[in-house]
């Protein structure tokens, strides 16, 4: 076993703990055990940015500092697309300003070297297992299963800070759902924000916004729409409850976390997959 | 109308280190956003708003608080302006001159996610949601319902998961005294209209 370190974030622990299960169980898979960072704090998500820029640094350098010389590893796991921008946005602007450093080590209170790889839950699969070991060890291919790949916001912009591949149109998500045997759709609302922060104050909007996007995904075909954010994945899961309450005539698609696809094309066991926590049924797989 | 001050686009180029006045209104920014037609004004107008120093129209405006820092506008704006740090400085500017939108609860949601993460070093989605309903009565009857189905799920666990929470206090106190400080001496008074420099 190789020893990745591990942030789960608030979600992953919460609304989302099936995402979390199966990132975990996945990565064991290919030999990789996820090792979580003692103590971790929250990363601080849109409220600290929109309050307090220095303590928004602040809360992912900590962790940062704890994976370097605490744990003595240099890759950390971070599945959250939001707690990934945080992370990555925090290494962005130590590397940009001397005075933003010296500002955010002071904070925490030592010496914070910013030289670690934060993974995303795509990346994990794309870039650390890498596709061809994916495809080595299906034991049960999603044969003829369309699915949507859908990135929302974060895990691809600004690609400055994230480093994407192409911030409009990115692919590493189908190259791995091809690689379970899945058929990617192509789709026009593939990086399109779902509006998951304002999920508590602006239903209206939300609903409008998932409309777009999950009704794009099935016009294009799509049985199943994979997700690599949990508040995407909750926001279109649970709204779509609401939609299809006000719209009888909506037709409802699932929304799946790619980990949750992943353990399932290599033949874990239904039970650790957490369908039972989803809002809108999903069918059987493979 | 108002003469046109460089002090609002001076203090949110300083917070949001981008320069607001490269803005040359080709709204590449309003046309990807996803929510500029939800707001009293789009982002476009919003950084037009900014140039001319006109803080009622920006700092006041719904249409920061409904902003979801999707990036998109940052992503593509052909100037290089992070124009979602300038949404996020404007909400910050709106807080200090009291000049909050009426019409948003993103304010409130936002206030109380970071009072969470403060008490438990993590943040409590359930502490939210039902603080959020204390505090803001339009919300008091929102989603019910729903969250009731997201409990019977086990999605909305009741005790709160627990991180560094005395690391969380000292980094909080530290930030917010050094970002006061700096605030401070950025606080040029906004109102000023001679605009003699």
């Amino acid at each position: 076993m190789t020893k990745l370190a591990y942030y789960p974030g608030c979600s992953l622990h919460g609304t989302s703990k099936e995402m979390g299960e199966t990132a975990e169980a996945t990565a064991k898979a290919f030999g990789y055990e996820l090792t979580e960072i003692p103590d971790w704090n929250c990363c601080g998500n849109t409220a600290a940015h929109s309050i307090n820029h220095l303590l928004a640094d602040a809360l992912p350098a900590n962790e940062i500092a704890k994976v370097k010389v605490d744990m003595q590893l240099d890759t950390v796991v971070v599945p959250c697309a939001a707690c990934f921008s945080r992370f990555m946005t925090t290494i962005h602007e130590m590397g940009e300003s001397a005075e933003t450093r010296a500002d955010v080590e002071n904070i925490v209170g030592r010496p914070v070297d910013t030289d670690v790889r934060i993974l995303n839950l795509v990346d994990l699969y794309y870039d650390q297992i890498g596709v061809e070991a994916i495809k080595a060890k299906v034991t049960r291919p999603l044969e003829g299963l369309k699915v949507a790949a859908y990135y929302g916001c974060l895990l691809t912009r600004p690609p400055k800070v994230t480093l994407a591949e192409d911030p409009e149109y990115p692919v590493h998500m189908d190259e791995v759902l091809r690689a379970l045997g899945a058929e990617p759709v192509q789709w026009g609302f593939k990086t399109d924000c779902c509006g998951a922060s304002l999920a508590l104050c602006e239903q209206d909007m939300c609903r409008d916004l998932i409309r777009k996007i999950v009704g794009n995904a099935r016009d294009c075909g799509a049985d199943v729409i994979s997700a690599a954010c949990p508040l995407c994945q909750v926001n279109l899961d649970t709204r779509q409850v609401d939609i299809k309450a006000a719209d009888p005539s909506w037709q409802q698609v699932p929304i799946l976390y790619l980990s949750q696809l992943v353990g399932t094309a290599l033949g874990l066991p239904e039970s650790q997959m957490g369908w039972k926590r989803h809002m809108v049924p999903v069918p059987a797989l493979g | 109308m108002s003469p046109i001050t460089a002090e609002l686009g001076k203090r949110v180029n300083a917070g949001a280190e981008t320069n607001a006045f490269k803005c040359y209104q080709c709204k590449r920014c309003s046309i990807g956003c996803p929510v500029a037609s939800y707001g009293d004004l789009h982002p476009a107008q919003i950084m037009r708003a900014v140039q001319l120093g006109d803080t009622d129209a920006a700092a006041a405006s719904k249409f920061i608080w409904l902003c979801t820092g999707c990036e998109t506008c940052t992503t593509r704006c052909p100037q290089g302006i992070d124009i979602a740090a300038v949404m996020d400085e404007l909400r910050k500017i709106a807080r200090e001159e009291d000049k909050v939108n009426k019409d948003t609860g993103f304010a409130n949601v936002l206030k109380l996610n970071l009072d969470s993460m403060k008490r438990w070093g993590r943040m409590s989605e359930i502490e939210l949601v039902a603080l959020d309903k204390l505090t803001r009565p339009s919300s008091l009857m929102a989603d019910v319902g729903l969250g009731i189905k997201m409990f019977g799920k086990g999605k909305l666990p009741i005790i709160p998961g627990r991180g560094d929470r005395t690391q969380m206090r000292r980094m909080a106190a530290e930030a917010e005294r050094i970002e006061a400080e700096r605030r401070r001496m950025r606080r040029v008074p906004i109102v000023d209209k001679e605009g003699g420099e």
